[in-house]
């Protein structure tokens, strides 16, 4: 059933089946968008965590790492409240449109951008801190300086982001609606034809998702590699 | 402990009974030290006498002390050099003018001020080359120059001659010469040739 599977699904692939390359193109649309609007504020977040001294610091940063582990139907859940009729955003009717799921992406890359960002940062050698300091450098030079050299550690952290939001089903089914044409992703779609019985398609969208989820751990898995070189 | 290195001119730097402490331990311990503007002088003790903490106090690196150390140069205008400098992910060049970057020096100007100092330092060959694959002493000089070429009003630097040959070593003799205006403090494990530091500060004995 597996083989007949993978062969109908090649040949989807090959003759670039409409309805797949629709939903590969729209996942690939709402995970992007989700992800460059997370890594932007997150950056910016995980840095000021890294360096700068409030009251309530710490909470925050818990708080972030916390959102780390939070289910994707629970941030579903939570986004679908905020988009829904009676929501405080729901005046924007944006439930059961791409940027329904984009936003709630978003709410999915933030954290772990921030997390691992503050991590980055708050790692690095304490000479990066004072040579910049001492030399110096305004807050704008100081902080290109350290996110430029935590450089490869934060490319990770957007990869591993990207890579959640690319391959998650909740937050994409519940405020997505899986409509074909509008808001059916890659995740959405396979889980609907594998229970239409629709295999082979099934099998298609899911050897997209493990080609790009494949590419994207191959670069973080050099990425790895190169920061472990950095840090010997 | 008295310290001094004698002058007529009014000092640069005041230390009056400064202890710096980690947890129990003391590790830095100086009475009085007086510092004139414009000098160079050598800080020399043993290891684990308190060399490079006195210099990150004297950088405003280490605030946690007690007693006096009163600097007459403003934290913009003190530049420090670890012990184990730190060079930033890029080239030789554009750590070079990194802090010329940072007092908004001219793009045509950082780069003719750059090439001066890597030339004093013998480093010019190396302008654009990664600094990951510099050799120590080819690090050091370039940490050097960085530094240097802001002409500072204090340059304190940590044990500047580790890792250098003899013609490093006379690089930094010369260059150090160019900076006849700076108040510079050089610490050293060691005693420091007298055209390098001609006044000398021994501490931790």
């Amino acid at each position: 059933m597996i083989r007949e599977g993978i062969q109908e699904a090649l040949k989807l692939l090959l003759r670039l089946d409409e309805a797949v390359i629709d939903a590969a193109m729209r996942s690939l649309w709402v995970s992007i968008v989700a992800v460059v609007v997370a890594a932007t504020l997150g950056i910016a977040i995980g840095l000021l965590l890294a360096r700068k001294r409030f009251a309530g610091r710490s909470a925050v940063v818990v708080m972030f790492r916390v959102g780390m582990s939070v289910p994707t139907v629970l941030i579903g859940l939570l986004c679908y409240g905020l988009l829904s009729r009676r929501g405080a955003l729901g005046e924007f009717e944006l439930l059961y449109t791409t940027w329904a799921i984009v936003l709630g992406e978003f709410f999915l890359a933030l954290p772990i951008v921030v997390t691992l960002t503050h991590g980055a940062i708050s790692r690095l050698d304490r000479r990066v801190f004072e040579t910049a300091m001492t030399l110096g450098a305004g807050t704008v030079l100081r902080s290109m300086t350290y996110l430029r050299e935590a450089r490869l550690v934060i490319m990770l952290a957007v990869l591993t982001a990207f890579s959640r939001c690319f391959t998650e089903l909740g937050i994409a089914m519940m405020v997505g609606g899986n409509i074909p044409g509008r808001t059916r992703t890659l995740t959405t779609a396979t889980a609907l034809e594998t229970a239409r019985g629709e295999f082979a398609s099934g099998v298609a969208m899911s050897l997209i998702l493990l080609t790009i989820a494949l590419l994207v751990t191959l670069i973080i898995a050099l990425l790895s590699r190169r920061t472990g070189e950095a840090e010997l | 402990m008295n310290l001094s290195a004698e002058s007529a001119t009014p000092p640069a730097i005041t230390v009056s009974n400064l202890t710096v402490t980690k947890g129990e331990q003391i590790i830095c311990q100086i009475r009085n030290a007086t510092i004139d503007r414009g000098s160079t002088v050598g800080i020399t003790g043993p290891n684990g006498s308190g060399k490079s903490t006195l210099m990150r106090v004297l950088a405003g690196l280490e605030t946690d002390f007690q007693g006096t150390c009163k600097v007459a140069f403003p934290l913009s205008d003190r530049v420090f050099v670890h012990q184990s400098p730190y060079l930033f992910s890029g080239t030789v060049l554009a750590n070079v003018e990194y802090g010329l970057r940072a007092r908004s020096v001219s793009k045509s100007s950082r780069r003719e001020l750059a090439e001066l100092w890597m030339a004093r330092f013998g480093i010019e060959h190396l302008a654009d080359r990664s600094v990951s694959s510099l050799s120590g002493g080819e690090g050091r000089r370039t940490a050097l120059a960085r530094a240097c070429v802001l002409k500072p009003g204090l340059l304190l630097l940590d044990e500047p001659l580790a890792d250098l040959d003899t013609a490093g070593a006379e690089c930094v003799l010369a260059a150090l010469h160019e900076l006849s205006e700076s108040t510079i403090v050089i610490s050293s494990p060691t005693a420091l040739a007298k055209e390098l530091a001609p006044q000398l500060i021994q501490i931790g004995q």
